[in-house]
Formats: C-alpha cells, sequence, structure tokens
C-alpha cells in the first residue's frame, strides 16, 4: 500500500480481450489480475458478463473505461456513472480508470481520446468534473495520461503540469501510461523523465505499457506488437519513482495466442 | 431442418483505448465550409466543437478549415502541420467506427464486397454517428440503411444484415439454459394441456425474402456462394449458454412458437399448428404436430416450462 489511496499493488497484469475468454477460464494462466474494458460490459445483458462474472470470481479485476469523456463541456452523463458504478460492484473491481480527455461533444461521441487544451479553464472544468465522478463512486477516480497528437495553440501549461495539478486539485489518483509518455514525448518534442519528474508519485497506483507504431513523421499509439526497450527504461524510471505499483500490458490488435 | 452454430461471437467488437489506424483511408485535399471563427481566443466549448467538427466530418469530404485557421486551435510540430496533426484523430474516428461496423457484419463486408463495405460504412457513419458511451448498438440502422443505398441486391444486403443484427442482439441478451426432454418428463400428464413455455428470451425470430442463412452458413464454411434469387425463409437466432444458433423453420414451428411465445398454452398452440395443417391427411397432422413441438423443444427454443 504505498499509494495516499491505498490502493493495493496487484502485480503484473493483462488486458482482459474475448479471444482470451476461454483458455482464461480453461487453464486459469498465472496472471496476477485483470483489466477489462469497462465498455465492453456496459449496455449488455448476456455473455461477456457471463464470462467477466467467471473471471472475476478467480482473478483481482479492474476496471478501465474510454467513454467518461471527463475534459467534454456536455453535461456528465448520469445513466453512463450509474452503470459504471453497478459494473464495479458486480466485478468487485479494485479501482476505476479513464482518460483525461473528452471523447464527444454536441450529444455525439467520437468514441476517440480526444485531447485537451491545457488551460486554466480546462484545468477548473476538469477538477470539478473529476471531484463529481468520484463523489458519484464512493471512491477515487484514476486518470490516465493519453497519447496525443495534437497540441492546442491556445495551451499555458504543459500536459504534465495540468495533470499535476488537476490530481492534486481534484484529489484524485493517476495510471501513469509510460507508453503515452513516450509517444507524446515524440509527437510533441518533449524529455519525458521532465513528465515524470513532474508527477505526485504517491497518487499514481497503476502504470500502463504498450507497444506502438512509429510513421517517421509521429507515433501512433497502436497498441500492437511488443514494446520497445526505451519504453521499458521509461517503465523502469517510474517504477523507482514509486513504491510498488502495479502494471498492465495493454495489446490490442494482433493479439499473440493465449498459451 | 439443421441448427447452425454461429462461432464469430466471440470476438465480438471490443472498445480499446488504442488508436486504430485503416490502410489507404482517402485524405482531404481542399477546403470545405470553415466553422464561423476568425477573431478572438475560443473558450472550452467552442475550441471542442471545432475540433469534433473537423474529426467528424467524411474523410471524402474536404477538411471544413483552411490551415491558417487550423493553425489558429492546434499548432504544427516540426514534422506536420497543424491540419495534418487534426487528421490523424480524423482518420482514427472513421476506422475506429468502420471497425465496429465490419466486426458486426463480417458477411455483409464479403458479399459486397470490402471497398464497397468501406464506402457503405462512412456514408452510415455520416447518417448515424454515435450519440451513447457504448459501441455495442452502434450498427443497430445497418439493415434499414442498406434499402435506402444504391447497393447492387438493397434487399439481399438487407436482410443479411438484418440476421447479422439478430446474432449480436442474441449475445447481448440475457443468458438461459434450455430445457430438454427430460425436464418434460416430470410433467404430470394432465398438466400437459395447460402448460406454457417461456422461450428463449434471446429469441429472434426473422422473416426473411432472401435465404441469407444459407448464405451465411455456406461463408461460415469456407464454400461461399453466389448472391442467391429471392426466396421467402423464416429464421430463428438465439442463445443457449455461449453458443448462438440460427436455425430455419417451418411455417408450423413459427405458429407455435409465435403461439407460446404470446403466452399460450401448449392446447392453444398446437391446435394453431394443426389449423395450419387441415388439408393434410389425418395421420400427417398428428406425425407434424408431434415433430414440431419436438423439434422446438430439441433445438434449445423454451428455457422454462410454467405450470
Amino acid at each position: 500500500m504505498a499509494n495516499r489511496f491505498q490502493l493495493p499493488n496487484l502485480g503484473i497484469g493483462l488486458g482482459l480481450r474475448t479471444t482470451h475468454y476461454s483458455t482464461i477460464l480453461e487453464q486459469k494462466p498465472a496472471v496476477d489480475w485483470f483489466e477489462i474494458l469497462s465498455e465492453n460490459y456496459l449496455r449488455t445483458q448476456g455473455r461477456p458478463l457471463d464470462f467477466l462474472d467467471q473471471i472475476a470470481d478467480i482473478y483481482p479485476v479492474v476496471m478501465h473505461g474510454v467513454s467518461l469523456s471527463i475534459g467534454s463541456t456536455d453535461p456528465l452523463d448520469r445513466q453512463y456513472l450509474s452503470e459504471l458504478k453497478a459494473l464495479r460492484d458486480r466485478a468487485k473491481a479494485r479501482w476505476v480508470s479513464d482518460h483525461l480527455c473528452w471523447t464527444g461533444v454536441a450529444g455525439k461521441n467520437t468514441h476517440d481520446l480526444l485531447p485537451m487544451p491545457y488551460t486554466e479553464e480546462a484545468l477548473a472544468h476538469v477538477v470539478d468534473r473529476v471531484r463529481a465522478v468520484q463523489d458519484f463512486l464512493g471512491a477515487p477516480l484514476a486518470l490516465e495520461n493519453p497519447s496525443s497528437y495534437a497540441e492546442f495553440a491556445a495551451d499555458s501549461m504543459r500536459e504534465w503540469e495540468f495533470l499535476g495539478r488537476l490530481a492534486e486539485q481534484a484529489d484524485c489518483a493517476l495510471l501513469l501510461d509510460v507508453n503515452n509518455v513516450y509517444v507524446s514525448s515524440k509527437n510533441h518534442g518533449f524529455d519525458p523523465l521532465t513528465y515524470l519528474n513532474a508527477l505526485p508519485f504517491d497518487r499514481v497506483v497503476q502504470f500502463h505499457v504498450a507497444g506502438h507504431t512509429d510513421h517517421g513523421t509521429h507515433i501512433i499509439d497502436s497498441h500492437i506488437g511488443p514494446v520497445i526497450d526505451p519504453v521499458w527504461q521509461l517503465l523502469a524510471a517510474a517504477h523507482r519513482r514509486s513504491q510498488g505499483v502495479p502494471v498492465l500490458l495493454e495489446w490490442d490488435a494482433v493479439l499473440p495466442r493465449c498459451v | 431442418m439443421n441448427r447452425h452454430a454461429t462461432a464469430d461471437a466471440l470476438g465480438l467488437h471490443e472498445r480499446a483505448s488504442a488508436t486504430p489506424e485503416r490502410a489507404g483511408a482517402p485524405r482531404a485535399t481542399a477546403l470545405g465550409s470553415a466553422p464561423a471563427w476568425t477573431e478572438g481566443k475560443l473558450g472550452l466549448r467552442a475550441q471542442q466543437e471545432w475540433f469534433a467538427a473537423i474529426v467528424t466530418t467524411p474523410q471524402n469530404e474536404p477538411a471544413p478549415v483552411a490551415e491558417q485557421s487550423a493553425g489558429r486551435l492546434i499548432t504544427s510540430s516540426q514534422t506536420l502541420s497543424s491540419l495534418e496533426r487534426i487528421d490523424i484523430y480524423r482518420r482514427g474516428y472513421h476506422a475506429r467506427l468502420i471497425e465496429c461496423l465490419v466486426d458486426d457484419y463480417p458477411v455483409l463486408e464479403h458479399a459486397l464486397g470490402g471497398e464497397a463495405f468501406e464506402t457503405l460504412s462512412r456514408r452510415y457513419i455520416a447518417r448515424h454517428p454515435s450519440n451513447g458511451p457504448s459501441l455495442n448498438y452502434f450498427g443497430r440502422h445497418m439493415a434499414e440503411f442498406c434499402r435506402t443505398e444504391p447497393l447492387p441486391e438493397p434487399g439481399f444486403a438487407a436482410d443479411l444484415a438484418t440476421l447479422e443484427w439478430a446474432i449480436v442482439l442474441s449475445i447481448h441478451a440475457p443468458t438461459a439454459e434450455a430445457i430438454g426432454f427430460e425436464d418434460l418428463g416430470q410433467v404430470p400428464s394432465e398438466r400437459w394441456p395447460g402448460a406454457r413455455f417461456r422461450v428463449n428470451p434471446s429469441l429472434e425470430i426473422l422473416q426473411l425474402d432472401y435465404p441469407v442463412n444459407a448464405y451465411l452458413q455456406a461463408y461460415r464454411q469456407g464454400k461461399p456462394m453466389a448472391l442467391p434469387a429471392a426466396r421467402r425463409t423464416s429464421v430463428a437466432v438465439y442463445r443457449t449458454g455461449r453458443s448462438v444458433w440460427r436455425l430455419e423453420l417451418e411455417p408450423t414451428m413459427v405458429t407455435l412458437i409465435e403461439s407460446l411465445a404470446k403466452g399460450a398454452t401448449l392446447e392453444a398452440g398446437l391446435a394453431e399448428v394443426q389449423a395450419l395443417l387441415q388439408h393434410e391427411a389425418e395421420h400427417q397432422i398428428a406425425k407434424q404436430v408431434s415433430h414440431c413441438f419436438q423439434h422446438s423443444v430439441s433445438s434449445g427454443l423454451f428455457s422454462a416450462i410454467l405450470l
């Protein structure tokens, strides 16, 4: 329990993917815990939940969402939050996370993690919304730094300052994706260690690592293929700054077989 | 009558935080109509509306802003212009939703061909943008959409989409196990006439103008067939446990299942079946009524007996 929220260090986890359901249940591989994509288990009464129920009986589960849209200027979706809370209770999820981003506006959802402008206005807006979500959930929310491909002309601070101030003011937890730090550092030209040095590590409750795709002019957070050495080195640097944080490998495309 | 398991659905589309990419997506090359913003600073709301307007513009249409205007919102990098940076999100938006439709409609994609299906998908995304947090039901309008599109065989495409969408719905419907003949054996004989049956909660009976189930099955078996001529069929789609089933139904089974689903007793339901067979020889009627009920049970269409 090295973080201020007393959330446990679960060890090494994997993202739960449908292609692995049967193998997991039949072979019960030695994985410390699984992270689920929350939205895959919302708005369904059927088979996805059947599998989740069985897997959650065997392994610790953490929820990771992509539709909270914490930065959107649309009102918070109370129905979505209710469903999220019910799913957390059903799966006995250890915590709930989502991204520092917005996914849509004016009632439309792009289902993409769109970048925030890092301004005082945006910071105040997100702080209020994180507090509201935490009040609703009755638990700390962990926010992840997204990969980004664009920076706003109106930015008045860098992402790490925004994230650090947000975490302090909203009293929320952080999910540090070191691959995203690496991807954004290449896309925007900053030193990833500067990013790490600025973060309040007592609020970091989970790490992500993943593969990415380098297009030469920019890097895409594709979650394809193995993690490259510089990202592992960044994970090591983050690990040294923490006192024991669970690590999760994200792999979403061209998945290896579960053996 | 054959009951076919649909093994595809384990791989139903998943949400992910990765940025999807799709090869060959067309790029905007010209200027469309720009959102109204020429002077002053934008607030957060306006920034998001402006950004979303570009991201959701179809990729075969010009970007709705000039490079200079894009630069007022998004900075350029050492390697990419402002518009090119926003275009990464634009491509990701369309790629993710196309992936979702491909996952829901793999056989329709096969029938139309990859390029035509992608064109159809891009038009679908523009016509039916997502307005909720889940992608589970994003593809729900595809059948009706196919009927309005300039496709070679819109009726066939719509029926195929109807069948594939029923498979998706069965996956998300509540899970139920089927009753079997051993359960029937527990019912005292005097209770049979008044017995009612709960049909599987995932069951959907489709009335189709084309034999799309046979087409889908041929595709699954790796023996793709030519687009079939029109022929009316009734197909039940339902799930027991982890397995999704497709079952072509004879008219007698449709009558019995629909009757029981409405709450009729077994006696009343079988009477409706009997009425349907009134032109058959008497010994044939009894045989067919019995077969109809037994086949419905053995196919797993009922989940409970209500006495």
